[in-house]
């Protein structure tokens, strides 16, 4: 049994309550819950849902093991207290509902999903820590988990980070097959922790793609595969800033960026009665919020059942079309695109001097230098419904994607600093507050999904829906009425009306139903 | 003069000690308020005599039951639950009175066991109506009768319905099945060995005692259940009574309360919102009617001085609860 004392005490009370939906019963099973802790079972079925299990490893590490007074991932239940202080009127937020800690939460839902997180800050805010225990959460030995770091250094080999071919295999072999490979014992782990990966030399971050990106090491033509992991990085700052550049590959399979913000001098008291105890939180994880690979399995299974309702993809739809168009990169519409800008090496400024007519303040598309890739929506989606899980809700809410938006797009949506948004009153703190700048652009763009009423006005949605519901039996004229549908919206689109990021999607989506019935008619006219 | 503790545990606490020591300074950190010598006088007085059984019956597990008991009486005393002038002194009854009965059980699963006797006395003694005492008998008397941990666990269940936990009476039903037939019998109190015909009783009428078995059943006061608070009830003001499924809700000045009652006892839940709010009128059968302190059922008269004046009726499908502006009781007739 683990050390039975507070430290260890988890909530045995549901972490995030929610109104019971069935009449009161009583459970005999009742009968042994009190003031200790039950002991954790051998089956799956004898512990607590996973969903809370995850909630008391949650509040295990924000109230005991690490010393986090900080709750930025705030959300509301009803109006929240509202103040404003100071002379540039900063406003305090006291949410009306239970609110994380990002540094704690993301992590988490990182290792729910088996997903990579990066840790970054200044040095000595707790984010080896922070990485440490989510090792010990995966039922490592804290000594484990501690070797099996990769702490990033400049001299750094490919062998460091993989593994070393045995030397007698080297003299005595006759082909490279029989060179047996002594492969790092971390690369099989469920976890894996690299510490100050922007110290790593170029070439070793090139080795470490590999792994991240395609779960396998490779060292003279043999091949290890790696177990779905939880990658956590650190980096004390996360801008290429380290020994080398990270190379941006490596960057993008990154799935979210946690800041490890600076320590409250108020908790002094609770840092010295650690040091007085000699006492290391991730010595003492109570084995209740342990999960096995089992586990780990099933909650990801759960999470990836959450539903995300119709009219929160859309708005994520709507919000994800704002940033890739760019007008004058192109002459043809499919590469009106910044990447198609980026990728010509033309300066960025000789481009965005062309933009005419739009109005730069309002196109929410102008505050970026680039668009969303599809792994950052795929990895946006993955964690608006683990946060929904870790919530207890059944399905997303419009909430989980604008709370875990910011962490995902970190260092993925750059904004352009020069953008007219950036120099407006109020604006000036976005350049450096990239959190808070996501957040708002992600609530600028649902308060224009509003203000065009698309759930209840979208004919695009419309059309699209009319199509999905396939074309078997489909007659001529009806595809001819269909494409007559197309091509008049379009139309009525090109009367003067400005283009923004979304039309020029919607204008995409319409191009490629016209597609499909062209194609459709042409067939049905050779039956 | 302090008797020597046990070799075994004397053995556990000098081999561990700079690992027993650390855990303590460390759970005193967290909490301040845990007292030397109260985790010292409950090793003293209840850890060690278990740990003396345990070595008697299964002496190869007395360190793993010493280290388990260490640990739980960090966790106890440092709640204020036992050691000299803790708030659960029942507990300790427990360890000593249950415990050492069961000591090929506590060996195989010392955190297991002790931490449900601990838990499940905590929450005996903390259900207006339940009788913790009676569940220690019934466990100590019972206990070396079971072959493993989960049986005695399951026997706790049964064990502590028939100690007046009537709220647990479904769930203790279907634990009984899954006990051996005599213990389920013994569990509650049965005076034939017919267990398939003493559950069908037992499930088709709430107020069938299996211990009376022979006892008429009809129309009757069953139960008297609460009282005034000043004498240590619940109650601020007499009580009104209306059904709510096969319970009853009584509501008492601001206050309202679920209450559960069987033959084996009547226990009070606070209502929850929900409940408060159900609005459910008491529909009281035909044929029956009070007036002063009678009530007459079907034709039949039953006279009830106790109750100085019948204020109110509330029936489900077996009981009837009578309420009244003289008592703060409410009264239980079993309709048979």
């Amino acid at each position: 049994m683990g050390l039975l004392d507070a430290l260890q005490r988890v909530s045995q009370s549901p972490t995030n309550p929610h109104a019971p939906a069935a009449p009161r019963t009583f459970d005999v099973a009742d009968l042994y819950r009190g003031p200790l802790a039950a002991p954790a079972e051998g089956g799956a079925a004898a512990g607590p849902p996973l969903d809370e299990k995850l909630r008391q490893a949650y509040f295990w590490i924000v109230n005991t093991a690490i010393i986090s007074p900080h709750y930025d991932v705030e959300l509301n239940d009803g109006p929240p207290q509202s103040f404003t202080l100071g002379d540039s009127k900063s406003r305090l937020t006291l949410p009306s509902a239970q609110s994380y800690s990002s540094f704690v939460l993301l992590p988490l839902l990182t290792f729910a999903t088996r997903r990579k997180c990066l840790f970054v800050g200044g040095p000595g805010r707790g984010k080896t820590a922070s990485a440490l225990l989510m090792g010990v959460l995966a039922g490592y030995p804290v000594r484990e988990v501690r070797r099996a770091m990769q702490h990033g250094h400049p001299q750094m080999t490919v062998a460091d980070l993989l593994g070393n071919p045995l030397p007698a295999d080297l003299v005595a072999a006759q082909s490279i097959e029989d060179i047996r490979i002594a492969w790092r014992n971390w690369l099989g782990m469920r976890v894996k922790i690299i510490d100050e990966y922007n110290r790593i030399p170029t070439r070793t971050q090139s080795a470490l793609l590999t792994v991240m990106g395609d779960n396998y090491a490779e060292i003279l033509n043999h091949v290890y595969e790696c177990p779905e992991a939880a990658w956590y990085l650190t980096a004390n700052d996360e801008t290429g800033g380290g020994t080398y550049p990270v190379i941006e590959a490596l960057r993008d399979r990154i799935d979210v960026i946690v800041q490890a913000l600076s320590f409250n001098p108020r908790f002094l008291a609770d840092l010295l009665a650690r040091i007085e105890a000699n006492l290391r939180p991730e010595e003492v994880v109570p084995r209740q919020i342990i999960f096995t690979e089992a586990e780990v399995d099933r909650v990801q299974e759960e999470i990836r059942a959450v539903p995300i309702p119709g009219d929160v993809g859309r708005r994520l739809e709507f919000f994800a079309s704002q940033f890739e168009f760019c007008e004058v990169a192109a002459e043809q519409w499919e590469y009106k695109t910044k990447d198609t800008a980026r990728l010509s090496g033309v300066e960025w400024n000789t481009v965005t001097a062309l933009e005419t007519g739009r109005d730069r303040l309002k196109d929410l598309g102008c505050q970026s230098r680039n668009g969303l890739s599809v792994r950052v929506l795929m990895t946006l989606l993955i964690y608006a419904k683990a946060l929904a899980y870790f919530r207890g809700n059944r399905v997303v809410e419009l909430e989980d994607v604008r709370q875990v938006l910011p962490f995902v797009l970190h260092d993925k949506l750059l904004p352009d600093l020069d953008a007219p948004f950036f120099a407006a009153p109020g604006n000036a703190m976005f350049r450096t507050d990239r959190v808070g700048w996501l957040r708002r652009v992600f609530d600028l763009s649902c308060a224009d999904y509003e203000r065009l009423n698309l759930d209840r006005e979208d004919p695009v949605a419309q059309l699209t829906a009319e199509f999905r519901r396939g074309l078997g039996g489909v007659t001529e004229a009806q595809t001819r009425a269909r494409l007559v549908a197309v091509e008049r919206l379009v139309t009525e689109w090109s009367k003067g009306r400005k283009l923004y990021g979304h039309l020029y999607d919607d204008l995409l989506v319409l191009k490629y139903l016209h597609q499909r019935y062209t194609n459709y008619l042409r067939w049905l006219k050779t039956q | 003069m302090t008797a020597a503790l046990a070799p075994a545990f004397a053995g556990f606490l000098r081999n561990a000690r700079d690992e027993l020591n650390a855990r303590f300074a460390e759970a005193r950190r967290l909490r301040p308020d845990l007292d030397a010598d109260a985790f010292a006088a409950f090793l003293r007085d209840t850890v060690d005599p278990l740990v003396r059984a345990v070595d008697a019956a299964a002496p190869a597990y007395s360190v793993d039951v010493a280290r388990a008991g260490y640990e739980l009486g960090l966790e106890l005393v440092g709640q204020g639950l036992c050691g000299p002038g803790g708030r659960e002194p029942l507990i300790e009854q427990g360890w000593r009175e249950v415990a050492p009965p069961a000591a090929v059980l506590v060996a195989a699963a010392p955190e297991r066991i002790l931490g449900a006797i601990s838990n499940a006395l905590h929450q005996l003694a903390a259900t207006p109506g339940a009788r913790p005492a009676e569940w220690i008998a019934a466990m100590r008397t019972l206990a070396p009768r079971c072959a493993d941990p989960d049986t005695f666990l399951t026997l706790g269940q049964v064990a502590a319905w028939r100690a007046g936990m009537a709220h647990f009476r479904a769930g203790a039903l279907a634990a009984a099945d899954r006990l051996p037939q005599d213990l389920a019998l013994a569990a509650v109190r049965a005076a034939g060995n017919d267990w398939p015909e003493t559950r069908r009783r037992l499930a088709a009428d709430p107020w069938f005692d299996p211990s009376t078995p022979e006892r008429a059943g009809g129309r009757r006061v069953a139960a008297r259940a609460g009282a005034f608070r000043g004498f240590g009830g619940l109650f601020v003001e007499p009580p009104v009574a209306v059904a709510a499924g096969e319970h009853f809700l009584v509501h008492s000045g601001e206050e309202c309360w679920l209450l559960t009652a069987d033959a084996f006892g009547a226990t009070f839940h606070r209502a929850t919102a929900e409940e408060r709010a159900d609005p459910r009128p008491s529909s009281v059968p035909p044929g029956v009617t009070a007036k002063g302190t009678t009530l007459m059922v079907d034709g039949a008269r039953m006279e009830l001085p106790e109750l100085g004046e019948i204020g109110g009726v509330a029936a489900n499908g077996t009981t009837l609860a009578l309420t009244s502006p003289f008592t703060h009781a409410v009264v239980l007739v079993a309709l048979g």
